[in-house]
């Protein structure tokens, strides 16, 4: 066993000592163990000191039997070291027996990790199993897998099996309580829309702006029932519904708010009666249930309701200097002499009944939509302002109110002032306001138009501005003549290469430009002389002016073809005090002088007189002159004498500044 | 707000505060002032209580609240040679939580009711002065409107009042007194008005006009 290395091994001794004695609380006491004399002690009381020699020898023999046990050991274990040694040794030290074990065990070790490599290597040596008795016969393994598997996926098929048994079950219970489950569906979409609350065993709802800031004392509030009158035997009807509403019965129907003008005041009987029209029901969107409809329009019916209580409480409270008359659904004012201005709250009801009466219909024609859905928006704005920003958030300690109202009290504010931050005008006057300011622009186009069709030769164009307010409107209005709407006075169009600028010729047109912007009571017009003149609602004034403005263009035209046909003018004035008074306005007259100085034309036009045109002529053309001492010379024969008048009517020419161009023309001979 | 005087007018000799509060306004309407309806300007006295007072032992101060119809939502709190308070109407709820240190000084109401005239840029203010049941004084505002700066019009307003209260027309303010060329406001106003009451007060009995 030379070259085999040494194995370390790590050895601790028990050294337990034995136990004497446990004690009452469980402390060991150990027995001490035995001190070197005591063991020899117990050694020597072995040895039998009776026996003689031989037991001197067997004595030797005891003890060096024993040594030899231990020295055997000993021995095997130092064979090679200590060869040729006596065989009996004493103990050499108490390790000794134990050493031995294990030299035997790393012997036998040694042993079998030999025979294990050879086996290994299989040339001289194998393992040969051990035959056993005949197994019995077992299952083909493919059949048990299948086995296995038939197992698992009949227990997943059970987990399958209950649950789609649920299913089937929910299914058919929902099937037989068809009716019971669209009740709540349609309860569902019912409160997407509107507000619900159960009270008790109803369920009731609201339809009033309340929650939006109206202060209507109508509760508005509808009903929520089931309906059960279906028979389930028969075929369930398409428009079937299992939810019905019940509104309020002077909900019921449709209502809408009819703003008219009238020009002539009916009879004082005629109060109180105006018919219904009845306008068809505004269509539902096609997937809307019928429940819908219904409380839209009792909806509206309350809305319209709240605008005319609210209309007819303004009349009655405020004072206005034409007061207002409150009849039935009526309210009649007069927002200009002679023009009624009537708003009514016409609600037809769902009754057969009234269908049948309601043939004979009003021509709609005179109900102002605009004014209608204007008095909506008015409303909601009015309810808006309860719930505004202004108002919200506020301070816990002050009352509800505009900002500045807060600051009333503590910076003393009198009553001017106060009543400055709240707002003073109520629905009514707002509504008259826009219906006096419709009324006046409508009249105002009227007028224009009616103007511009009479009378052809001043054209009058009127551009009417597209953004306007609801008490505010303008129009610019031109007149000119026709083919001569714009003359360059002088045009500076200079185009210079390195920078290609061009500058825009500025024109001097021969057109009068008015500007003019329809109020609520008045018609302020703006002259492109700045000019500002201001006209009542009477559309006679209106008329007047425009047909002086046209007389006065009629002149002014003159002055400008005077100018580019080279005549000089020798006066000009718009309102001239010689000839017959007009009635409308003032006349203008101008006189121009031809280049070489031999005529002068003379215009008189007035809106009313018309135009008168005469020519002075040189004293040498006049044949019927009396001769007289007076001129001495002939020379005086050129200077202009008498005044003809020229036929105008005769004249060539398809409009005043035509013919007068043409007269001018025929007047200024040829230089060639 | 325009600049203010605030005058006692004494009752006439021989006569009730009713019949010199008649002549007065029949006065002014002859001078062809318009009636424009009635005014009312009330105080109430409160003093410190004496559990704030501490050891010293000083005397309660006076604070007066008083309300003015010309600014109907404003309350205003003053000390007597202190600062002014204007305030919103809250203030008479939170003086009711603040009882513990304010006191109602007792039978401290005291108010001047009557009729408002307008004389175009004039506001002329006759009332009578009440504490409790009995008529005590009668009271004269006139207000300037277009004029803010005390010393500016203190000479037309001067010349307006001798016009109808005759020999009877105050000095100026003492507000006036001070700052001249301030701005006039509704404090001072109130001030003025708690001078006279704090002189009708004193006077025990109503005062005869005589030439003292």
């Amino acid at each position: 066993m030379s070259g085999v290395r040494a194995v370390r091994i790590s050895i601790e001794s028990a050294c337990e000592k034995q136990v004497q004695e446990v004690g009452l609380d469980g402390t060991e006491t150990y027995l001490q163990p035995l001190s070197m004399s005591q063991n020899l002690a117990r050694l020597a009381q072995r040895i039998d000191f009776s026996q003689g020699s031989g037991s001197e020898e067997e004595e030797a023999a005891g003890p060096e039997g024993d040594a030899q046990d231990w020295a055997g050991a000993g021995s095997s274990a130092d064979q090679d070291d200590e060869e040729g040694l006596v065989k009996f040794q004493p103990s050499l030290w108490p390790w000794d027996s134990v050493r031995n074990n294990l030299r035997s065990a790393l012997t036998e070790m040694c042993v079998l990790y030999d025979v294990l490599s050879i086996v290994r290597d299989k040339k001289f040596m194998t393992l040969d199993p051990v035959s056993q008795d005949a197994v019995p016969p077992k299952q083909n393994p493919q059949t048990l897998q299948l086995i296995s598997k038939k197992k698992s996926l009949a227990g997943a098929a059970q987990i399958l099996l209950k649950g789609a048994e649920r299913l089937t079950k929910s299914v058919t219970e929902n099937q037989e309580n068809k009716l019971q489950r669209d009740f709540n569906s349609e309860l569902l979409r019912l409160r997407q829309h509107w507000k619900l609350r159960k009270v008790g065993d109803k369920i009731l709802g609201d339809l009033s702006y309340r929650s939006a800031g109206s202060l209507f004392p109508h509760h508005g509030t509808f009903e929520v029932i089931k309906n059960t009158d279906i028979d389930l035997d028969k075929k369930i009807p398409e428009d079937y519904c299992p939810l019905d509403v019940q509104i309020p019965s002077d909900l019921e129907g449709s209502a809408y708010i009819k703003v008219s003008i009238q020009k002539q005041a009916p009879d004082i009987g005629d109060l109180g009666t105006v018919n219904l029209f009845k306008r068809p029901l505004p269509k539902s969107k096609p997937g809307s249930p019928h429940w819908q409809t219904k409380l839209e329009a009792a909806q509206n019916v309350l809305l319209c309701k709240e605008i005319f209580a609210q209309l007819s409480r303004e009349a009655v409270q405020f004072k206005s200097q034409i007061p207002h008359i409150v009849v039935k659904n009526q309210i009649i004012s007069q927002p200009f002499p002679s023009l009624q201005l009537s708003i009514s709250l016409c609600h037809s009801s769902n009754d057969k009944k009234s269908q049948k009466s309601a043939t004979e219909k009003q021509s709609p024609e005179d109900h102002l939509y605009v004014l209608e859905h204007n008095l909506h928006l008015l409303m909601r704005e009015f309810h808006k302002q309860t719930l505004s920003s202004i108002t919200m958030p506020h301070p816990a300690s002050a009352p509800f109110g505009h900002k500045r109202m807060r600051l009333s009290g503590p910076q003393a504010f009198d009553k001017n002032e106060i009543n400055s931050l709240q707002s003073s005008e109520g629905l009514l006057e707002k509504i008259i306001k826009q219906a006096k300011h419709i009324f006046l622009r409508s009249r105002t186009a009227a007028t224009i138009d009616s103007l511009a069709s009479r009378i052809e030769d001043p054209q009058i164009q009127a551009h009417w501005s597209n953004i306007n307010d609801v008490y505010e409107s303008s129009v610019k209005v031109l007149i000119t003549s026709q083919g001569y709407e714009q003359i360059c006075k002088w045009a500076w169009i200079a185009i210079s290469f390195p920078l290609r600028t061009t500058f825009a010729a500025s024109h001097v047109s021969w057109s009068i430009q008015l500007q003019l912007n329809i109020g609520v009571e008045q018609i302020r017009v703006v002259h492109r002389d700045g000019r500002v003149i201001t006209l009542s609602h009477q559309e006679q004034e209106l008329q007047d002016f425009l047909l002086s403005q046209m007389s006065q263009h009629q002149v002014h035209a003159v002055q400008q073809l005077a100018k580019v046909m080279g005549w000089q003018v020798l006066s000009f004035s718009n309102h001239v005090g010689l000839g017959p008074i007009e009635s409308i306005g003032n006349a203008s007259a101008i006189t121009v002088a031809s280049p070489n100085g031999d005529y002068a034309i003379s215009v008189r036009n007035g809106p009313e007189s018309g135009s008168k045109i005469m020519v002075q002529f040189p004293r040498n053309q006049c044949k019927d002159l009396p001769k007289s001492d007076v001129l001495q010379d002939s020379k005086w024969n050129h200077l202009r004498g008498p005044f003809r008048e020229v036929q105008w009517n005769k004249m060539e020419g398809r409009n005043f500044v035509y013919k007068m161009e043409l007269l001018m023309s025929a007047l200024s001979p040829c230089l060639l | 707000m325009g600049v203010t005087c605030v005058s006692q007018m004494p009752v006439a000799e021989g006569k009730s505060v009713q019949q010199t509060v008649e002549l007065l306004t029949r006065k002014l309407e002859m001078l062809g002032a318009e009636k424009q309806g009635t005014f009312c300007v009330d105080c109430e006295t409160y003093h410190t209580a004496s559990s704030t007072l501490g050891s010293q032992g000083q005397a309660g101060k006076l604070m007066y609240v008083m309300h003015n119809s010309e600014y109907p939502l404003s309350c205003f709190a003053l000390f007597e040679n202190g600062p002014c308070l204007i305030a919103d109407t809250n203030f008479d709820v939170l003086m009711v939580k603040l009882k513990g240190f304010f006191q109602s000084a007792k039978a401290s109401k005291i108010e001047t009711r009557g009729t408002r005239y307008q004389y175009c840029d004039f506001l002329v203010k006759v009332g009578t002065v009440t504490m409790g049941p009995s008529a005590r004084g009668i009271s004269v505002e006139v207000e300037y409107g277009p004029c803010v700066v005390p010393s500016d019009c203190w000479s037309l307003l001067l010349e307006f009042l001798q016009s109808f209260l005759g020999s009877h027309t105050p000095g100026a303010p003492a507000v006036f007194g001070n700052r001249h060329d301030a701005v006039y406001g509704p404090a001072d106003t109130v001030v003025q008005y708690m001078e006279l009451f704090n002189k009708i007060r004193k006077q025990q009995q109503v005062p005869v006009a005589g030439i003292r």
